[in-house]
């Protein structure tokens, strides 16, 4: 696995997505914070973060007895935008699709029309 | 972050005021393929078939990926795998897999496009992706191209 594929397969889990999302909502959080606000163990939680953390999406610092973690809001962008651009490359072939259907079908009515 | 985005996983959909059968030639068949996609297709509209597509010049850095034809469903659906190097049989794990699927909706077509295996092709064939869709240089190259296209379309 390459840095790439790690970060990834720790951005396509819906757990660590969710936490991001509250992470970037509320401006960073620790293990205990986030875990009431998710379906799962403050242990799990943890687990995630450690994930999160290792592939720089989010970074820890020692707020007393706990992390406080904050978002990487560089990282996370670099990781957004890299799909984003696929998906437009997809809106774009789709309209190019489009475009190019229907002219065929208009072409071939014209024809028709001409022919009957 | 969108939430709406599932990584992994890309979605679109759009409708085309043309029929199903119209629609599913233009994503299926090697010779429109080539209108709005590589710059060449060539491989064989049969499940199992594999081929390949070619964006810009292969020897000015441009890039030869195969194409493996899944399944032919004319009107209602067509799935193929690409990104595997040439030559090689797309199967999961080496490759993206595309699936176009029609429904008849009003006089035209619903057509939704998934693409998948990100996840488990990594991250760097995003980036290909990515560096594809910079190939292309959207519309500045596809204009004039499509145009000389509907004109030789109405001649014929």
């Amino acid at each position: 696995m390459t840095a790439d594929d790690d970060l990834w397969s720790a951005i396509g889990d819906p757990t660590r997505r969710a936490l991001l999302d509250i992470l970037l909502a509320d401006g960073g959080g620790t293990a205990t914070t986030l875990a009431a606000r998710v379906p799962v163990t403050r242990q799990a939680v943890a687990k995630h973060l450690t994930v999160l953390d290792r592939v720089g999406l989010v970074h820890g610092t020692a707020a007393g007895r706990e992390k406080r973690y904050r978002v990487d809001e560089a990282q996370l962008a670099r990781a957004a935008a890299q799909l984003e651009s696929v998906g437009s490359a997809w809106d774009a072939r789709l309209q190019r699709i489009k475009k190019l259907a229907e002219s065929i079908e208009k072409n071939t009515h014209t024809k028709e029309k001409d022919n009957g | 972050m969108d939430q709406a985005v599932e990584l992994g996983t890309l979605e679109r959909e759009i409708y085309v005021d043309a029929t199903p059968e119209t629609v599913f030639d233009v994503v299926s068949d090697p010779k429109h393929v080539r209108e709005w996609w590589p710059d060449e297709a060539s491989y064989d509209v049969t499940p199992g078939a594999t081929g390949q597509i070619v964006f810009g010049d292969p020897e000015a850095g441009g890039g030869v990926v195969a194409l493996t034809v899944l399944e032919v469903d004319r009107p209602r659906s067509f799935t193929f795998r690409w990104t595997q190097a040439p030559g090689e049989t797309g199967v999961e794990g080496n490759s993206l897999l595309v699936t176009f699927a029609l429904t008849p909706e009003g006089g035209g077509t619903r057509l939704r496009m998934t693409e998948t295996g990100f996840r488990e092709m990594g991250w760097e064939v995003a980036v290909l992706e990515q560096q594809y869709r910079e190939h292309e240089t959207g519309w500045d190259h596809f204009l004039p191209r499509l145009a000389t296209y509907a004109a030789s379309l109405d001649a014929s």
